[in-house]
């Protein structure tokens, strides 16, 4: 699936040069679950924003099947994006004014879907979140942890191969944040998705396939984990 | 529909600054509007003004030099230059020669202001480029005076003054401008006829209806024409001094003062019409060119005679009220640009969001630019109702204007004369005091037109994308990454 090779992000902050991710080799493969831990700072959500494409390597290559993510136009990238990348936030990013069905609608509406289409989608990925009598409800009238399900079914309901997670457990009660977790096992493991999850969180981390740890910009690969 | 939706559920989450740009719009739309219309308004007073000195069909007139009552052998269309009361009785005098005038004879003596035209120079104007009409008239000023019976009496009388207009061209005429109360205008039949169209004005002061009589040229050796009156005419309250009777052109040019066969084909008004109003300058040089030694007037230089508080208006309303239109609409524009640029800026984390999720950049600008679009045409639409009621309180509240109109002018090569100023006076040339200058009062209606609607709707959209192409300039230069970074 991904494949980088001495990806080096450095970042300019005034007159001083700050390297987020240094000379990174890594392979990712295909349905398989990464979590990367690390202090904040060391270049956890760098990592994630250069594996979607948000963001342009300053050294080395990231290919996704083979598509060098760094070198590809703004407008192809904008388009992979919204076929084969689901990204799902700490803060969740909700669209305040649009409703949880409205707000996974707007996932499937750069893929020129007709709204029937869009509608039937968004009630499956509302249903597979457990999620469907919430679909009227706005943001504010929905807790954290139905709002990060509905961030979670925003990132499903276009089938994409690779869902990007950033710390999604991170502003969730105890709680809620395993049932987060059990959610996302449980669709990375019916979709054969990869999943590459950013968590402080060790318990999580371990039900990971493989963990990596980011120190100042450098990653590590831990092998152990419950899923192997 | 998913465009809709979000434009607007964003539109109503900043409802209070939504509706800040919306009249900021507004503001300044309605003023163009209330501008606009006053100032269409002024100039459509002073046009009005304008057009009752000549009539509403016309363009530009031609005057020739004035002819100066008194001067013999100068008179080619006869007028009687004086009468002699001596011992012996009244004496008539006319190009130097004199009659005896008999006691409680009433005489006329009829004249032209204006030196005059020959048929082929009005021939000469119609076949110019520019011109699409042309027609000639021919004023007279007759002086009417009764002989007194006892010796040592002076004679008493009146002026009045005769306009033979072309019934073939009656919308050159100065009949144009005005409304037949009584009876009907000449038709083309009546070129030859003896008819006469009377202002109601002078109907009035003679006792005169349709059917009265009315004599022209009663004078020793002349012959006299009587008229009958076929309609009553109420010229515009604006026209400084309406011709009293109107007469067919080739009648009045067969009335004669003196013995001899009738002046013919002759006139000394020129009345032209421009192919478009672009073009009124080009036949105002045109005509110069063709008959350098008269007088070519058009409504623009008459505006410069006419003064009083309609022109101020005008001005007012052109100048100063149509550059703080501007400023207004300026400063509309800048805080629609601001605000929607700073919502943008607020929004930086959402439109990250959206690039993450694939959507692209022009999508995204066309939802800023269609919200921005909404409150724009939202602001038209009130600042036209803002215009609206501003123009219907200057109607309600302005003052009456005035415009005073010169009665008489002197006619020079290339100053302005006015057709309704000829140099009446006594038979010995004398000017007549009652065509001093005259000042009418002119309502001030200003209009709401439907091209200032549409220069309003332009405007308030043209703000409104302005506003959106500012913010979209600020979503371009977005990248996810630092969008998604900023703390909410």
């Amino acid at each position: 699936m991904y494949q980088l090779t001495g990806v080096t992000k450095l970042y300019q902050k005034s007159r001083r040069t700050v390297p987020a991710v240094i000379g990174l080799d890594l392979v990712i493969g295909d349905g398989e679950w990464l979590a990367v831990q690390g202090r904040t700072g060391h270049g956890k959500s760098t990592l994630l924003n250069l594996l979607g494409g948000l963001d342009r390597p300053t050294e080395g290559s990231i290919e996704l099947d083979g598509t060098g993510l760094g070198t590809l136009r703004e407008t192809r990238l904008t388009r992979l994006r919204a076929e084969k990348i689901g990204f799902i936030f700490q803060t969740f990013n909700l669209i305040p004014t649009l409703s949880a069905a409205e707000n996974v609608e707007a996932a499937l509406i750069p893929l020129g879907a007709g709204q029937a289409e869009r509608r039937a989608r968004v009630a499956v990925a509302l249903d597979a979140v457990a999620l469907a009598d919430r679909a009227a409800h706005l943001p504010t009238e929905l807790s954290g942890g139905q709002q990060q399900r509905v961030a979670i079914a925003r990132a499903l309901v276009k089938d994409p191969q690779v869902v990007l997670a950033n710390e999604p457990t991170g502003n969730l009660d105890e709680d809620t944040r395993d049932d987060i977790i059990a959610l996302l096992e449980t669709l990375w493991r019916e979709r054969g998705l990869t999943l590459v999850l950013v968590t402080h969180d060790t318990a999580i981390a371990r039900r990971a396939q493989r963990t990596g740890v980011m120190t100042n910009g450098h990653l590590t690969i831990r092998q152990d984990s419950a899923n192997r | 529909m998913f465009f809709y939706t979000y434009l607007r559920r964003e539109l109503r989450r900043r409802m209070r600054q939504a509706i800040f740009i919306t009249l900021g719009l507004a503001l300044g739309v309605g003023l163009v509007v209330t501008v606009a219309a006053a100032s269409a308004g002024a100039n459509r007073a002073q046009s009005g003004v304008l057009s009752a000195l000549y009539g509403v069909g016309t363009n530009v007139t031609v005057t020739g030099p004035p002819v100066m009552i008194g001067r013999f052998g100068q008179v080619k269309m006869g007028g009687l230059t004086g009468i002699q009361v001596n011992a012996t009785g009244v004496d008539f005098c006319h190009n130097g020669k004199c009659e005896k005038a008999s006691a409680g004879q009433s005489v006329q003596s009829v004249g032209p202001p204006y030196s005059a035209f020959s048929s082929a120079d009005v021939t000469a104007v119609a076949r110019l480029h520019d011109v699409s009409a042309a027609a000639g008239g021919l004023l007279l000023s007759v002086n009417a005076q009764s002989i007194p019976t006892t010796s040592g009496s002076g004679p008493s009388g009146f002026f009045f003054s005769v306009d033979g207009v072309d019934t073939g061209h009656l919308a050159l005429s100065p009949l144009s401008a005005g409304t037949i109360i009584s009876g009907h205008l000449f038709t083309a039949a009546d070129a030859g006829a003896d008819v006469a169209v009377v202002d109601s004005g002078y109907a009035a002061s003679h006792h005169l209806t349709v059917g009265s009589a009315i004599t022209i040229g009663n004078a020793p050796g002349v012959t006299s024409v009587r008229f009958t009156v076929i309609g009553i005419v109420r010229q515009p309250t604006a026209a400084s001094t309406p011709d009293d009777v109107y007469i067919p052109l080739a009648r009045a040019q067969a009335l004669q003062t003196a013995p001899g066969p009738a002046e013919t084909g002759e006139v000394d008004m020129i009345y032209a019409t421009a192919a478009s109003a672009a073009d009124i300058p080009a036949v105002q040089h045109e005509i110069a060119a063709l008959l350098p030694h008269d007088t070519v007037t058009t409504q623009a230089s008459l505006a410069g005679e006419v003064t009083g508080s309609v022109k101020s208006a005008a001005s007012l309303a052109s100048d100063l009220g149509r550059w703080l239109a501007v400023l207004v609409l300026i400063a509309a524009f800048a805080v629609a640009c601001l605000l929607t640029v700073a919502a943008v800026t607020r929004r930086a984390r959402e439109f990250g969001m959206l690039k993450a999720l694939g959507w692209r950049t022009r999508r995204i600008v066309a939802q800023v630019l269609g919200e921005s679009l909404a409150m724009g045409i939202a602001g038209a639409a009130v600042g036209v109702g803002l215009g609206f009621a501003g123009a219907a309180i200057i109607a309600t509240i302005a003052p009456t204007l005035h415009a005073t109109v010169p009665g008489f002018i002197a006619p020079t090569l290339s100053g302005a004369s006015s057709k309704a100023a000829m140099p009446r006076g006594g038979l010995n040339g004398e000017l007549d005091p009652a065509t001093a200058s005259h000042t009418v009062a002119v309502p001030l209606h200003p209009p709401v037109t439907a091209g200032v609607i549409v220069l309003a709707v332009v405007l308030a959209v043209a703000g409104g994308l302005l506003a959106g192409g500012f913010g979209s300039w600020r979503i371009a230069r977005l990248r996810p990454a630092s969008a998604l970074a900023l703390v909410a």
